[in-house]
């Protein structure tokens, strides 16, 4: 019973962070169309920038989670401005921005193995409680992870949902050539789904550098959680990202209830298997 | 010298997993990333035959082909099922899910440790142990595994695959039966990335998950990309140039530690540098266009229209389909209710309706795009109403897209090649087992496709790709692709629409001939002079319903009619 009760929190938690990594990769993909495997090496570069900022720097972790973000977003909208851009200029099919997108990925991560090394780095200079429920147990750091989710996903609704440029967003991933025709400047709407998007990231990336610690290759599995999330959830649908996300986290922590950890991956991948091949437009089906 | 010979074993291994991925990639245009499963699938078929079971090389060889392929066979399922992001988050899930099967299967796999000791290859007594004993077999291998694919890639049934690259739902139009295309072209793939991997352990005499991560698979794609889609040679230079490439750098002094994650930083950049410089890559894939060369001096330049024409049998104004009460709704919409209708031999009925009133609906009924949800399709007494549009091309009845749906990047003579029903090259046992029957049959087609294409008024430009045809060669070449399905029931979705005067003459001229060689037609068409021009009947649609047919002249002075449409 401890063991169940602990693996509803892991999923719990885990689904909330895996919900803040899937909006922030919506935004951009169900935006923009661009598949940015780079997403996952942008949030691993904005949680080492954190670390950075925080260890080697010495600024309190707060000031480094702020200037961290601004960064990791700084580097988002480079990815778009240098990479992707000029592709899209020059018209180039959808396969070719996302082959170019894996080879930005490779350079990323490589580049941060060889500028910070292979080990894995954590911050001490932040204490945090451990909570029990009975035997089960969750820090602080958890707790933040779910307020941050809640935080960041009710404040991208009402963003999209209430500004002009949150509407104007809508329209673009509705249809960008109809948002182009009535003028809406879908470069500048990019550039701020790319920019808000890697913040997300960021934020998710500052956490689990509390929670878990970093390494270079901890891009591949966040990009790849978020992307099938997206897919899972319904292409264009924030919600239906989010319910995947901890879907997705649920099936994996109770999955492990029964089957060995090493497997918890393989879990996740058959789910999607099944769901795509089940249901291939997702849980939320755009009108 | 033994180092040399190493890089050249490297080159040949890299060259055979290029080439077959190009298959998949370049000819198929299927993106599925999950190469280096095949890769490791026939390495570590090899590891454990050899190491747990006692069997040498040319059965480990065998057995990986066979193992893999089947692997293959099973991975084409969701490419059936989803395209473009779907499936390359699909693969590299299965990618994934490769290293956690060989990272957590001990027992079999050694897990992370993998499996050492694999016994090297003997050949006539003497085992390969060092490169460059190893380098012959390489090579034979390699030139072997891409003979295999250069045969099929330069086949009828490479073209045909490239046809399917290009537009998949065109070249079920034209009577491609895509699920198999898409299983054969997987288990080929598969197969031949399985000898690379059958043929590294036993060189390197050592099998771990390490080498088969999405990296390898992402560096194989980076091979293909760079020597060209769709161009085998191509996949051989972007082998042997991405191998190279980082030999070359241990001549730059690199920390050793940092030396492979440097190594992946240049794939990258190169591959974006590439795709941003030659999205083509190095070799575009011209060399494996169809040449028409001597071919084209024996066609006349405006043929016998009758000589493209074969002259359906049976009796004119004979019923040759008849559907009845077709029904078809998306959800809560009813896009066609009770449409009831009849194509006669040497008639054409033209379909006209407001926009929206299901017109290429029923078109997508008739030539099986869509299942209906009631009523039935005879072909000739035959119910076709459950065939997938590849059998209702088979059995007589093809269909043309309003949006054209070209194999842009094919030449005119080969979309219509492609087109010509019931060729031999199609069927990849032929291709390698009756290769005379399959350059006999290849050569009348290629005659057979000109004729066409002179017949349509295109000749002169057979050898230009699609993509550089004006609007009305688009649409005559449109025309050209149907005719060359030899079905006898056509149906031409506004075949005359945006076009200028010549252009409509002549098409309607074409028309007029199909009907003449005893073929039934079906035209949706807007312009209502032409409609007059041609049409033995007119079906009037509307909110998917026939509302009224008749002959021309009495349907338009239709005053109800008049209102309804041209009012």
């Amino acid at each position: 019973m401890d063991l169940l009760i602990q693996l509803t929190l892991n999923g719990l938690f885990n689904g909330a962070h895996f919900a803040l990594l899937a909006m922030g990769f919506a935004l951009i993909f169900g935006t923009t169309g661009v598949v940015h495997f780079a997403y996952g090496p942008v949030y691993a570069v904005g949680a080492y920038a954190i670390w950075a900022l925080a260890v080697l720097v010495g600024l309190p972790f707060w000031a480094a989670v702020l200037l961290g973000v601004a960064l990791t977003a700084a580097l988002g909208v480079g990815c778009y401005l240098f990479i992707y851009r000029p592709f899209e200029i020059s018209g180039s099919p959808p396969f070719v921005v996302l082959v170019a997108s894996l080879g930005l990925f490779i350079v990323m991560k490589n580049l941060i193995g060889i500028v910070f090394g292979t080990g894995v780095k954590t911050v001490d200079s932040v204490a945090y409680d451990v909570h029990f429920v009975g035997n089960a147990f969750f820090t602080t750091v958890q707790l933040g992870q779910v307020a941050a989710a809640l935080l960041v996903g009710c404040g991208i609704a009402l963003f999209l949902r209430a500004s002009r440029y949150g509407k104007a967003i809508r329209a673009m991933a509705d249809n960008r050539e109809m948002a182009t025709v009535i003028g809406i400047d879908t470069t500048r709407l990019s550039i701020l789904v790319f920019a808000l998007g890697s913040a997300v990231s960021a934020v998710a990336g500052s956490l689990v550098l509390l929670r878990d610690g970093l390494n270079p290759n901890m891009g591949f599995g966040a990009v790849f959680v978020a992307f099938v999330a997206v897919i899972v959830g319904g292409v264009g649908s924030l919600r239906g990202a989010v319910i995947a996300a901890f879907l997705l986290a649920f099936v994996q922590s109770l999955g492990m209830w029964q089957i060995p950890t090493e497997w918890q991956n393989t879990i996740v991948f058959v789910v999607l298997f099944g769901f795509l091949l089940a249901r291939p437009s997702g849980i939320v089906r755009r009108a | 010298m033994e180092y040399l010979a190493h890089i050249l074993v490297m080159v040949c291994l890299y060259g055979i997993l290029a080439t077959s991925f190009n298959l998949l990639i370049g000819f198929g245009g299927i993106f599925a990333l999950a190469h280096a499963t095949f890769y490791a699938s026939g390495a570590y078929a090899a590891g454990i035959l050899a190491t747990k079971l006692g069997i040498g090389f040319p059965l480990t060889l065998l057995a990986g082909t066979v193992v893999t392929a089947a692997i293959g066979l099973l991975v084409a399922f969701p490419a059936m099922r989803v395209g473009s992001h779907y499936l390359v988050v699909i693969t590299l899930a299965l990618q994934a899910i490769t290293i956690d099967v060989l990272m957590n299967s001990k027992p079999l796999t050694g897990g992370p440790d993998g499996i050492p000791g694999i016994p090297p290859v003997s050949l006539f007594g003497t085992a390969l142990t060092s490169p460059v004993s190893f380098l012959p077999l390489a090579a034979v291998m390699a030139a072997l595994c891409c003979a295999v694919a250069w045969r099929l890639g330069a086949s009828p049934f490479g073209r045909s695959l490239r046809a399917m690259r290009e537009n998949e739902a065109a070249a079920q139009a034209v009577g491609k039966n895509l699920v198999r295309m898409k299983l054969v072209v997987f288990a080929m793939s598969a197969g031949l990335a399985s000898v690379a991997g059958t043929l590294v352990a036993h060189y390197i005499a050592f099998v771990n998950p390490e080498s088969f991560t999405i990296e390898e698979t992402i560096l194989i794609l980076a091979m293909v990309i760079l020597g060209g889609m769709g161009n085998l040679w191509g996949s051989l230079a972007g082998a042997a140039i991405l191998v190279l490439l980082p030999e070359g750098l241990k001549f730059v002094h690199v920390p050793g530690d940092i030396a492979d994650m440097v190594r992946q930083v240049i794939y990258g950049v190169v591959l974006i540098v590439i795709l941003r410089l030659r999205p083509e890559g190095l070799f575009p894939e011209t060399v494996f266009r169809t040449s028409t060369g001597a071919a084209r001096s024996s066609v006349p330049a405006n043929g016998p229209p009758t000589g493209a024409l074969e002259r359906a049998s049976g009796t004119p104004g004979e019923v040759v389909v008849s559907a009845t009460s077709l029904s078809k709704h998306f959800g809560g919409i009813q896009a066609v209710k009770d449409l009831t209708i009849d194509l006669k031999r040497g008639e054409i009925v033209g379909l006209i309706g407001p926009n929206g009133a299901g017109k290429t609906t029923a078109f997508n009924l008739l030539s099986g795009f869509l299942r209906p949800t009631g009523g039935t399709i005879l072909y000739r007494g035959r119910d076709v109403t459950k065939l997938k549009p590849h059998e209702v091309v088979a059995a007589g009845l093809a269909r043309s897209f309003q949006d054209l749906k070209l194999f842009t990047k094919l030449t005119v003579v080969e979309n219509i090649l492609v087109s010509l029903p019931a060729q031999p090259g199609d069927r990849p046992l032929d291709v390698y087992f009756r290769p005379g029957l399959v350059r006999r049959a290849d050569r009348e087609n290629v005659a057979r496709a000109l004729e066409i294409a002179s017949f349509v008024g295109l000749l002169a430009k057979a050898d230009e790709t699609a993509a550089n045809l004006s609007y009305a060669e688009e649409k005559l070449l449109v025309i050209a692709r149907l005719l060359a399905t030899g079905a006898d029931v056509l149906l031409l979705d506004e075949p005359l629409s945006g076009l200028d005067t010549v252009t409509v003459e002549r098409i309607c001229g074409v028309i007029r001939d199909l009907a003449r060689a005893n073929k039934a037609v079906c035209i949706i068409e807007h312009n209502l002079e032409v409609i007059r021009g041609v049409c033995d009947e007119i079906v009037f649609i509307d909110e998917g319903r026939v509302l009224t047919k008749g002959p021309p002249d009495t349907l338009m002075r239709d005053r109800e009619l008049a209102e309804r449409y041209f009012g």
